[in-house]
C-alpha cells in the first residue's frame, strides 16, 4: 500500500534512465516498427515513383522526366480501363454488401441449426482464392460446365456457350465470382455488428409495437452503420485492388474485356517488361487509393458522430 | 389505468419450473413492487406482464381483459428496462417520441406529448442531446419519459435504478414516488433492493424461488413477516434469528430459553409448540439495546453518526448484529449485554413459520 501511494504521488513515470529523455525513449521503442515500414513500405513505393519517370525495361533506364504519365493520360485506352475499374467495384461492392447484409440478418435471426448455417457460409472465404477460382473456371467453361449445360438443356441457348470467351459475360462472370469470394466476411462482420446490438433495445421498440421491418431500419441498420461504412470502404478498397480472381479466370481478357487498373499494371510491367511504365500506373493507383482513404477517414467519422458512437 | 390481476402464472425453462403458480390481484393506481433474491422469478414474472415472455400456464388481466395471448403493444403496459434501452443513435427528444412514431402519430401531437413528458422529468433542456451525452439519472429519466408518453394502463420497471450510484438512487426513489402521485397509475416496480421495496410501495410482492412468500404493505411485511425468509429478508440491517428451546407455554405467550442461558416469555401464538421443541428468535437489530439478557462479544463496531452497529459473537456462537445508539460506550473485544422488549420479539418454527404476535402494531392494509 504504501509503495502504491509513493509512486502514485511521483507524477509521471520517469522512464529516462541511462540519460535517455523520454521523447528519444519512444522513439527508441518504435525504431523497430519504423525500420520495418520503411525497408518493406516507404522504399519500394519512393522505388516505385522514380520508376515512374524512367523508360525502365530489360535493357536498362534512362529519365524521361514525365513522359509516362503523359502518355497515360492521354491515352483513350487508359480511361476506358479506369472507368471499368470503378464500374467493377461499385458494382461488386454493392453486391457484396446487400448480400452481406440478408446473409447476416438471415445467420442472426433465431432458427434452428443456425451455428451449422454460420459455418457452412464460410468455405468461399476460407478456401485458397485460386482453387475457388478453378471450381468457378469449371462453371463457365462452355463444353462441360454446369452453366452452360443447364442453358443448353432448358433451351436458353443453342449450343455450348463459353461465358468467358465474351467480354460482357466475362467481365460480369468474375464479378460474380469476386462477390462469391468477397460476401462471407462482409457477412461475418454484419453478423458480429448485429449481435453487438443490445437486445433491450428490440424488446424495448417490441413493447412500444414495432414490427420485426420496423425495429430492423430504426435499430438495427443505425447500429451496425459504422461497420457498414467500414466494410463499404475497406471493400471497395480491396475490390479495386483484386487481381488474382481476374487473372485466373481471364487474364484481363477477353480483348482486355476484364483488365482493370490493376491487372493492366501487371500486365504492363510484368507481362511487357515496361516497369517504368507500369509503376507510372502504380503511382496513379496509390493516389486513387489515397483519396479513398482520406474519404473513407472522413466518411467514418461523420457516421460515427451521427450515430452517437464515441 | 387498471387493475392487474395474475391468475396461477406458471413458468418453466427446459426442465426447470421457475414460478409455481403466482396469484396476485393488484389494484388500480397501485405502487407495488416484486421484490427478492436473484433468481427467485420477480423479472420473469415482469416480463411475462409485458408480454416478452410468455407464461406456461395461466392468465394476465388488466383492466377486466385477458391479455395472457396479446402482443406487448397491445396490453395497455410500457416498460423501463434495467438498462434503460435508449437508442444511442436517436436523439433524447427521438427517444421519447419513438413508441409514438411507432403509432404513426402526426408530427403535431408528437410535439406535444414530448414536450409535456419532458416537463413532467425536467428534460426539456436535453432534448437535442444523443443519450450518451447524459448522466445515468438522465437517461433513467429519458427510458420513464419514452414509457409516459404511451399513456399506458400500467407501468412496469425492471430493476431501474440499480445502474444508478448510492446517491442518485435515493433522488430518484423521491422522483419515483413523485411520479406515481402526479400520474395516478397503476405501476409494478421490481428490485433486489428491499429499501426500494419499503420506500416507494403501497404493497410489496416478497418473491422465493418462484414463490410468493408473502403479499403485503411495507409495514405489514416488517411486523408481521409471514415467512423466516421474509422476516430475514425485509429490514437493514437484516433480523436476528437466535436459537432456543422451547420450556412451556400458557396465556402470557411461549417460554423459551436460549443456548445462551437467557430465559424470556415471548407474546405470541404457540400453536403446537411442545416444551423441547426447537425454535428461531428473530430480533432485528433495531429492537436491541443494551441491558441484561444476551450476551455479545463484540467483534466489529460501525458507528454511522447517528447509530453504531455492532457485530458480535452471541454466548452460543452464533452471530448477532444490534444498532445501538450512535455514541454508545462500547469498544470492539468487549462483551456487553443486550436486551429487547419480548413483545418485539418473532419466533419461528423448525420449518420457518412464524407464530402470531399478540402485541404487534395494529396495521393498515
Amino acid at each position: 500500500m504504501a509503495g502504491n501511494t509513493e509512486s502514485n504521488g511521483a507524477g509521471p513515470v520517469k522512464v529516462a534512465r541511462r540519460g535517455l529523455s523520454e521523447g528519444a525513449f519512444a522513439w527508441l521503442l518504435v525504431a523497430p516498427a519504423m525500420a520495418f515500414i520503411a525497408v518493406i513500405v516507404a522504399w519500394p513505393l519512393l522505388e516505385t515513383v522514380r520508376l515512374s519517370f524512367t523508360n525502365a525495361d530489360l535493357g536498362g533506364e534512362e529519365w524521361v522526366g514525365l513522359a509516362n504519365y503523359e502518355k497515360l493520360l492521354g491515352s483513350a485506352k487508359f480511361f476506358e480501363i479506369i472507368l471499368r475499374t470503378f464500374w467493377w467495384m461499385f458494382l461488386s461492392v454493392s453486391l457484396k454488401l446487400v448480400l452481406g447484409l440478408v446473409g447476416a440478418t438471415l445467420l442472426n435471426a433465431a432458427i434452428p441449426g443456425r451455428a451449422l448455417f454460420r459455418v457452412l457460409i464460410m468455405p468461399p472465404w476460407v478456401i485458397p482464392v485460386a482453387i475457388g477460382c478453378i471450381g468457378w473456371l469449371w462453371l463457365y467453361n462452355g463444353y462441360f460446365g454446369l452453366i452452360s449445360g443447364v442453358a443448353m438443356r432448358t433451351g436458353l441457348t443453342d449450343g455450348p456457350f463459353e461465358i468467358l470467351a465474351y467480354k460482357t459475360s466475362a467481365f460480369y462472370a468474375a464479378i460474380v465470382t469476386d462477390v462469391w469470394v468477397g460476401t462471407p466476411m462482409v457477412s461475418l462482420f454484419f453478423l458480429a455488428a448485429m449481435q453487438g446490438v443490445n437486445r433491450d433495445l428490440y424488446e424495448a421498440a417490441w413493447v412500444d409495437g414495432a414490427g420485426r421491418w420496423y425495429r430492423f431500419r430504426r435499430i438495427t441498420l443505425p447500429q451496425i452503420m459504422p461497420v457498414m461504412v467500414s466494410m463499404a470502404l475497406l471493400s471497395a478498397i480491396w475490390t479495386f485492388n483484386s487481381f488474382e480472381i481476374i487473372w485466373i479466370l481471364t487474364q484481363g481478357g477477353p480483348r482486355g474485356g476484364t483488365t482493370t487498373m490493376i491487372v493492366d499494371t501487371y500486365k504492363t510491367a510484368i507481362g511487357n517488361f515496361k516497369f517504368g511504365e507500369g509503376a507510372a500506373r502504380a503511382v496513379v493507383i496509390v493516389v486513387l487509393l489515397a483519396v479513398f482513404s482520406l474519404i473513407y477517414l472522413r466518411v467514418l467519422s461523420a457516421v460515427n458522430k451521427r450515430y452517437g458512437v464515441k | 389505468m387498471a387493475t392487474l390481476d395474475l391468475q396461477n402464472i406458471t413458468k418453466t425453462f427446459g426442465a426447470a419450473k421457475v414460478l409455481h403458480g403466482i396469484d396476485l390481484a393488484i389494484r388500480d393506481k397501485e405502487f407495488v413492487v416484486f421484490v427478492g433474491p436473484s433468481g427467485c422469478g420477480k423479472s420473469t414474472l415482469l416480463r411475462i406482464i409485458a408480454g416478452l415472455d410468455e407464461a406456461s400456464s395461466g392468465r394476465i388481466v388488466i383492466g377486466g381483459q385477458d391479455v395472457s395471448h396479446a402482443a406487448p403493444v397491445d396490453r395497455g403496459i410500457s416498460m423501463v428496462f434495467q438498462s434503460y434501452a435508449l437508442y444511442p443513435h436517436l436523439s433524447v427528444y427521438e427517444n421519447i417520441a419513438f413508441p409514438l412514431r411507432v403509432a404513426g402519430l402526426p408530427e403535431a401531437e408528437v410535439k406535444a406529448k414530448v414536450g409535456r413528458a419532458a416537463d413532467i422529468l425536467q428534460l426539456t433542456e436535453k432534448l437535442q442531446l444523443k443519450p450518451g451525452q447524459l448522466s445515468g439519472g438522465q437517461r433513467q429519466r429519458v427510458a420513464i419519459g419514452r414509457s409516459i408518453v404511451r399513456n399506458p394502463r400500467v407501468f412496469l420497471f425492471d430493476e431501474p435504478l440499480s445502474n444508478l450510484d448510492a446517491a442518485l438512487r435515493g433522488d430518484m426513489r423521491v422522483e419515483l414516488s413523485q411520479l406515481h402521485r402526479d400520474l395516478s397509475a397503476t405501476m409494478v416496480y421490481v428490485t433486489h433492493d428491499q429499501v426500494e421495496a419499503m420506500t416507494m410501495a403501497h404493497r410489496i410482492v416478497v418473491l422465493n424461488k418462484g414463490r410468493v412468500e408473502q403479499f403485503g404493505s411495507p409495514m405489514e411485511l416488517y411486523h408481521h413477516p409471514a415467512t423466516r425468509f421474509v422476516a430475514t429478508f425485509i429490514g437493514q440491517p437484516n433480523m436476528n434469528l437466535v436459537p432456543a428451546t422451547v420450556l412451556g407455554s400458557d396465556a402470557a405467550g411461549l417460554a423459551v430459553e436460549f443456548d445462551g442461558g437467557h430465559r424470556v416469555v415471548l407474546p405470541v401464538e404457540p400453536g403446537n409448540a411442545k416444551p423441547g421443541d426447537r425454535v428461531e428468535v428473530g430480533l432485528r437489530p433495531e429492537n436491541l439495546r443494551q441491558g441484561e439478557g444476551l450476551s455479545l462479544r463484540l467483534r466489529v463496531l460501525e458507528r454511522l453518526g447517528g447509530v453504531a452497529i455492532v457485530h458480535g459473537q452471541s454466548a452460543d456462537g452464533g452471530r448477532i448484529c444490534a444498532s445501538l445508539a450512535g455514541d454508545a460506550a462500547v469498544t470492539e473485544g468487549e462483551t456487553i449485554g443486550l436486551s429487547f422488549n419480548p413483545a418485539d420479539a418473532h419466533v419461528f418454527d423448525a420449518e420457518g413459520r412464524v407464530m402470531r404476535r399478540r402485541q404487534a402494531p395494529a396495521l393498515a392494509a
